[in-house]
């Protein structure tokens, strides 16, 4: 080989490394640019005391896909807490749907405010996620901006907490056996940050981020409720995991004051639930940002 | 000729290949961030090996090994070796092996950024690729002198091979980087996807003219012919497993989890890359090393450097 040729791999090997560094240093999350942005100003909601309710249940029709066994092996302690570990993503118990993720997406107050146009404070009391039995514990839960998200290892063995969102930064955690619990907020809204452990591929979650605090997850029996919704019109939206992004549908709710409203969807063979089915997950609704254009 | 030089060149070459099969199993198993520690897993240097952390730490430590022989090479060739080429060679291979330690780092603490993924598993395939060379020219068969055989007519063989060999590297730059686009539970991009299947026309039919070109010219030369064999039943069983590895992922994400056959099937077509690579390479090595080139494609090499 020639001096030459020698130069030519040299340059193509630096080359490529630098390539792979600037454009890793360059990386910056999805959405940064977006109104996803996080804030703190805009119109405090006041509770009024005439606030209302949704309820509602998620039907899933036709027969719903079997659960798929889970195998273990790779790691014995996961075989020993959880002998029967299955797929959560379509936990069906007569034909109601549990683990649908449910919030107002958009609509306005009875006095024309846009839900949007509010600000809601994050409460201060913790969310829990858990890792029991190498599943998480709950499969899909919300939170709200800048609420703090415990972090909690209840297994024997090892995880590593990956979450994968697209409008917050990337945050992956080793959680060793009997390590303190951790913390994590996320600053944007966004629905649904999927949740992943490296460790145990098979190990999925969902959390739902939004900037107000109506939405709710779906029980086994299908049921949810959503408290404390201004009374007005909005638009619900449903989450379900399935495919590439999940599946959302929607409908139109009208919240009379001091009172419940419905809303009822359906998933599944010929779901016919009021709303277009939407294919993508959507971002969440959006409090403008003054001064942001 | 040294023969230990020659024998610890091809060690090195076949534990790298081991190497390339090691972090293959990483990506399909998606265990790359079972730790987003590095250079230890979990603060330890021998941490517990269950779950995915058992492809990812092991991968750490075959890649410590092969840094090892690397430089053990390295120390063996300027003993041993006279040719300031073919110890200059080792050097780049040892740059070639920190750098890719460095990229294996950065990916890691930069949660899996495609390009630096992609070029991690380059710049793997360009080791490779520099250590069979190595055990090419330490071998016996380079170093005995032999009369050189006249190019024949038509398109230099020289040209075809240099590019196949081009041609893969390109594809091979492509697969890494539609393996790394998305995890297995997620849909492979279609563009990239269709990209891939392009470059694999196009290594088909630059692979199949120079084997069956040398094939055809040169039956009586078993140094050409033999890489040029096994290059083409090479390419026969990488195009085989490609098919089977698209047929496997497009399943994948509807499955709990990695399973043993997307694993194994597209680990295989990873590993049977380098194979190809390595083997068009050494094919190319020889092509130049044996053959002297005709007078029309010395006519044409002159034509393109006055231009």
């Amino acid at each position: 080989m020639s001096m030459k040729q020698t130069k030519v791999w040299l340059i193509l090997m630096i080359a490529l490394s630098l390539l792979g560094l600037a454009s890793a240093c360059s990386k910056a999350p999805e959405g940064t640019s977006d109104n996803n942005a996080p804030t703190t100003t805009g119109k405090a909601y006041t509770a009024k005391g005439n606030e209302g309710t949704i309820t509602g249940t998620i039907a899933y029709n036709g027969a719903a896909p079997a659960p798929k066994k889970i195998d273990t092996s790779a790691d014995p302690v996961c075989g020993q807490k959880s002998p029967n570990l299955a797929t959560e993503d379509n936990v069906v118990t007569n034909g109601k749907l549990e683990y649908a993720f449910v919030y107002i997406k958009d609509g306005a107050t009875a006095d024309g405010t846009k839900v949007g146009d509010y600000t809601f404070t994050a409460p201060s009391d913790t969310v829990t996620l858990d890792q029991s039995g190498c599943h998480y514990k709950p499969h899909v839960m919300g939170a709200m901006v800048n609420q703090k998200l415990n972090i909690t290892n209840s297994d024997p063995t090892q995880h590593n907490i990956h979450f994968t969102p697209k409008n917050n930064p990337d945050w992956n955690q080793s959680q060793p056996n009997g390590a303190p619990a951790l913390t994590h907020s996320f600053a944007r809204s966004e629905v649904l940050v999927p949740v992943k452990c490296n460790q145990h591929p098979w190990m999925k979650a969902y959390v739902g981020v939004l900037k107000h605090p109506f939405f709710a997850v779906s029980a086994e029996d299908g049921t949810f409720t959503i408290k404390g919704v201004p009374p007005g019109t909005y638009t619900v939206a449903a989450w379900h995991e399935g495919g590439a992004n999940g599946t959302e549908k929607t409908m139109s709710v009208t919240v009379p004051a001091s009172g419940s409203a419905k809303a009822d969807f359906a998933f599944g063979e010929g779901a016919t639930a009021a709303g277009a089915p939407g294919l993508e997950m959507m971002p969440a609704i959006e409090v403008p940002v003054i001064g942001h254009h | 000729m040294n023969r230990g030089l020659y024998r610890f060149a091809l060690l090195v070459a076949c534990a790298t290949f081991f190497l390339i099969i090691a972090g293959a199993l990483v990506t399909s198993h998606d265990a790359g961030l079972a730790t987003n520690d590095w250079p230890l897993s979990n603060g330890q240097v021998f941490p517990k090996m269950v779950g995915n952390l058992f492809w990812e730490h092991g991968h750490r430590m075959v890649a410590t090994t092969v840094g090892l022989l690397t430089i053990g090479l390295v120390v063996f060739l300027f003993a041993k070796e006279k040719r300031r080429w073919v110890r200059r060679l080792g050097l780049l291979a040892l740059l070639g092996v920190i750098a890719q330690g460095l990229l294996g780092g950065l990916t890691v603490k930069l949660s899996l950024p495609l390009a630096v993924s992609a070029a991690h598993a380059t710049l793997a395939q360009l080791f490779f690729c520099t250590t069979v060379s190595l055990a090419v020219f330490t071998s016996r068969s380079w170093m005995v002198s032999r009369p050189l055989l006249e190019e024949r007519a038509g398109l230099p063989l020289r040209y075809i091979c240099t590019a196949a060999a081009a041609t893969i590297f390109l594809q091979l730059i492509i697969g890494a980087t539609l393996r790394h686009s998305a995890t297995w539970d997620k849909p492979l991009p279609t563009d990239l996807l269709l990209t891939h299947i392009g470059g694999a026309v196009a290594v088909t039919l630059l692979l199949g003219s120079a084997t069956l070109l040398v094939l055809r010219r040169y039956r009586d030369e078993p140094l050409l012919t033999r890489p040029a064999m096994v290059a083409l039943a090479l390419l026969i069983v990488q195009l085989s497993l490609g098919l089977a590895a698209y047929v496997v992922r497009a399943a994948s994400p509807n499955d709990p989890q990695p399973l043993n056959p997307m694993v194994g099937v597209t680990v295989a077509h990873v590993a049977c890359g380098a194979l190809v690579f390595a083997t068009t390479i050494v094919l190319t090595l020889r092509v130049f090393k044996v053959l002297r080139p005709c007078e029309q494609a010395l006519k044409f090499s002159a034509a393109t450097q006055q231009g």
